[in-house]
């Protein structure tokens, strides 16, 4: 909100000689052989890992890189800046999050991934946990949460129903409560004003996993991994057997299916698989070079170490493997399940979404 | 440690340079932090001690040009003048100082050592505030700032509404879409804090500070025998010292209070306190009743700001921004675990409290002579950093545009008696008013509601607050 202060912000400057320091960072900038755009201002979560992204691959490439950050009006703006700009510069590489998938596929955006080129992107899946003393759902809204409020839905009400009559039974099960910060929300949840919370793996680990060995919490389940060969959503080996399918199946005796289920699917694909990615135009000349140090990247065992140690165990998708990703969400963008999409954001969620025939497949 | 010490001392001196600058308290100190706060990136919690001994410092040396000019150091400074100039006037001036400083100092120590130390251990007291407790607690801030600050009632109200839409600009929290930005895509985050602040507060200040005719400077005599008849000041007049301590205090802990009415407060209860005792000519205890309060309010506005997420006072709510940068997140229950995060805060404060009365000491003599350059001088300094702060944001067109606006609204509420704390208060709470009304709705029935003691205290104040301020002509004019 009104922190959210400085985007395109300079590097470092010496506190007590701030015109020097100035001076510094100029010359220092213009030595920077790589940039890599971040949506979001430092110390947020696909900060942090650009940060360590930066770190590693810079000692593959052997050439340094920079970090630049344009934050704001949840993180579109600098995503925008790229696709408008920013692209054409053959140094610049754009790294992207989860709500910036949801975003494009709900919102006015410019940016557009068939534009861009894949150079590595780590697949993650957002976990959920709940009271066990649990009366009724309560659980924080928000556009980047929609894929976690539709499988509630769907959880909640059981199988084989039509929209409106989930809309109907969302109404009177979940209590979706608007305007939360991540904190706020982590708050609300252990004063169980929120009954059910979601968070990434490795936030779930620091803020939930206590709770869970105190016996009150309990984790009810993720939305799985998408299977760059399949395009199914699989199993996530951190948390087995809670992927959504499985719990649904195991809570139903039925696998999820429908119209609804199909919006689900096409809503998180595009959050999870694209959960943490970094993009060049298509025809940048550095592409196959930037792949290759990814490659590399991921095949050293110290950097797996630090991956792993921060991020969690989470498989890398480098180069095509990417492309093929994005190939699948669009596969997965039938006018069905986006118009469903489209219209239960609308009317259950209260979300400004916009149906964008472009990317109907 | 070293590095702590290091940036505990740098903070002390930024501080110090900030403080004795005429009109630039630690609103505007910190808000230029701004420009250099990325160099503790990696290492927030030394961003943390720089900030807060920062704090410590400006509000300790804010004092200076209050009684050596008559220009206020800080607008938390500015009851300081009444009787602190008249004694500079009179060649009085290091008594003057000395007894602020030490005034100043115990209180920050004291009220720090209450706050910062035993912080961590009110965080239990997180898990009693609910969703409706905060936003009776929003209500509480909105309401103490719209009628105890300024004796302009109605025009603080419409400050208040004027600054909910402020605040209100940017992204619809339900629908997520943009609201307000009338087709100017730079508005989709919102009004950017750093321009607002800079605009409302620091540029008419320093437009008054050129405007003001500079006084003539008279240098004190016998720099070792008006140090110590200083000391002896704050002794005799210890319980002041302390009443006027515990009134910033219980000031700075009400969310959205502070600045200059606890010293206003402290100043009346000074004149109140000695009936018969003539004020505005140069009585210390005119210096010793607002200097107590000074530093303890900055102290415990830390409250509202690291358990709540909400600001205590303008300076507190710059820091949020600094400290958000830094990613770490007022009010969110990680903070409440983080004991680094507390031991530098208090680290900060305390020890730069203690470093900072003992620099002014030292240098009180020279720091005499040196408020005697021209303000129009460094003005222009002071001007280039906040116009430096507040282009950070795009550097484009739109940032110098934002803070042109702002200024103007600034200057415009000055002239015309609006309060601007009132309009800060009220853009920065304007997002959680918002908020915690849906989710007040959203998760709470009207019979839950009432049957919440937290919520029923903090109404039964706020409704008492209100009665006060209503039939109550305030004599303080804070704009």
């Amino acid at each position: 909100m009104k922190e959210s202060i400085l985007s395109k912000r300079s590097s470092k400057l010496p506190s007590t000689l701030c015109a020097l320091a100035m001076l510094a960072f100029g010359a220092s900038s213009a030595q920077a052989d790589f940039t890599m755009v971040i949506p979001q201002k430092p110390g947020g979560g696909t900060s942090v890992w650009a940060q360590i992204v930066a770190k590693e691959l810079s000692k593959k490439l052997g050439e340094s890189i920079t970090l630049r950050h344009i934050a704001g009006a949840r993180d579109i703006p600098g995503f925008n800046e790229f696709q408008n700009e920013l692209q054409f510069d053959d140094d610049i590489m754009m790294v992207s999050h989860g709500g910036n998938g949801v975003s494009f596929l709900q919102e006015k955006v410019d940016y557009d991934y068939s534009n861009y080129s894949s150079i590595g992107m780590m697949n993650l899946t957002i976990v959920l946990g709940k009271w066990r003393d649990m009366e009724k759902i309560s659980f924080a809204a928000g556009s980047g949460n929609v894929p976690d409020g539709i499988a509630l839905a769907l959880l909640t009400c059981g199988p084989d129903k039509s929209v409106e009559a989930y809309k109907q039974c969302f109404d009177e099960e979940v209590l979706w409560v608007n305007g939360m910060s991540s904190g706020e929300r982590r708050l609300a949840f252990l004063r169980k004003e929120l009954t059910v919370t979601r968070e990434n793996p490795a936030a779930y680990k620091k803020h939930v996993q206590p709770l869970i060995e105190e016996g009150n919490v309990e984790t009810w389940f993720t939305h799985g991994l998408l299977d760059k060969d399949s395009g199914n959503h699989v199993d996530d080996p951190n948390f087995p057997g809670l992927q959504f399918e499985k719990v649904f199946e195991r809570t139903w005796g039925v696998a999820p299916s429908g119209e609804l289920y199909d919006a689900y699917k096409l809503v998180k694909s595009y959050r999870d698989a694209l959960q943490k990615a970094i993009w060049v135009r298509k025809g940048n000349p550095n592409t196959e070079r930037l792949r290759r140090a990814m490659t590399e990247m991921i095949n050293d065992p110290e950097s797996t170490k630090v991956f792993h140690e921060k991020v969690g165990k989470y498989e890398w998708i480098v180069g095509d493997d990417g492309d093929k990703v994005v190939a699948i969400l669009k596969g997965l963008t039938t006018r069905n399940s986006l118009t469903t999409l489209i219209e239960w954001n609308r009317s259950v969620f209260g979300l400004d979404s916009v149906f964008k025939e472009s990317l109907v497949n | 440690m070293a590095e702590y010490l290091l940036w505990m001392i740098a903070g002390s001196i930024y501080g110090v340079i900030i403080g004795i600058v005429p009109a630039v308290g630690a609103t505007t100190g910190l808000l230029a932090i701004f420009s250099f706060i990325s160099y503790f990136d990696s290492t927030p919690y030394l961003g943390v001690v720089f900030c807060m001994a920062a704090v410590a410092g400006s509000t300790t040396c804010d004092t200076y040009s209050s009684i050596l000019l008559g220009i206020p150091g800080a607008n938390s400074a500015a009851a300081s003048i009444v009787d602190g100039y008249p004694l500079s006037r009179q060649g009085r001036a290091i008594y003057a100082l000395s007894a602020a400083i030490f005034t100043s100092t115990l209180s920050g120590v004291f009220w720090g050592c209450l706050v910062f130390l035993f912080l961590p251990y009110y965080s239990q007291i997180v898990l009693y505030f609910g969703v409706p407790e905060l936003w009776a607690l929003t209500i509480l801030a909105l309401v103490s700032v719209s009628l105890l600050v300024s004796r302009h009632k109605i025009r603080s109200v419409l400050a208040i509404l004027l600054g909910l839409f402020i605040g209100s600009i940017g992204t619809d929290p339900v629908t997520a879409s943009s609201r307000f930005t009338f087709g100017w895509f730079y508005l989709a985050d919102g009004v950017q804090l750093v321009p607002l602040v800079a605009g409302l507060f620091a540029v008419p200040e320093l437009i008054e500070g050129i405007r003001r005719k500079n006084n003539l400077f008279i240098p004190s005599d016998s720099y070792r025998n008006q140090t110590r008849d200083g000391l002896k000041a704050v002794w005799h007049n210890r319980w002041l010292a302390m009443r006027g301590g515990a009134i910033g205090a219980i000031i700075g802990a009400l969310p959205g209070l502070g600045g200059a009415i606890a010293d206003w407060l402290s100043y009346s209860h000074a004149v109140a306190a000695n009936r018969g005792e003539q004020f505005g000519h140069g009585n210390i205890k005119g210096v010793i009743g607002p200097e107590g309060a000074n530093n303890a309010q900055k102290a415990t506005s830390m409250i509202p700001t690291v358990l709540f997420g909400i600001p205590g006072a303008p300076f507190a709510a710059v820091l949020m921004g600094l400290f958000s940068y830094l990613n770490i997140e007022m009010g969110s229950i990680y903070l409440l675990e983080d004991r680094e995060f507390f031991a530098a805060m208090a680290f900060g404060f305390l020890a730069a409290s203690v470093l900072v009365m003992f620099i002014c000491l030292f240098i009180n003599r020279y720091l005499e002579l040196l408020t005697a350059i021209p303000f129009k001088y460094y003005s222009m300094v002071v001007f280039a950093i906040i116009v430096w702060a507040c282009v950070q944001y795009t550097g484009g067109w739109e940032d110098y545009a934002m803070l042109a606006i702002a200024s103007v609204l600034g200057m415009l509420c000055k002239h015309y008696r609006f309060s601007r704390p009132s309009l800060l208060v009220a853009y920065i709470l304007s997002y959680k008013v918002e908020t915690l009304s849906l989710q007040t709705y959203t998760l709470y029935s009207a019979t839950d509601v009432i049957q919440r003691p937290g919520f029923l205290v903090i109404s039964a104040i706020t409704l008492f607050l209100l009665y006060y301020g209503v039939t109550r002509n305030e004599r303080i004019d804070f704009v």
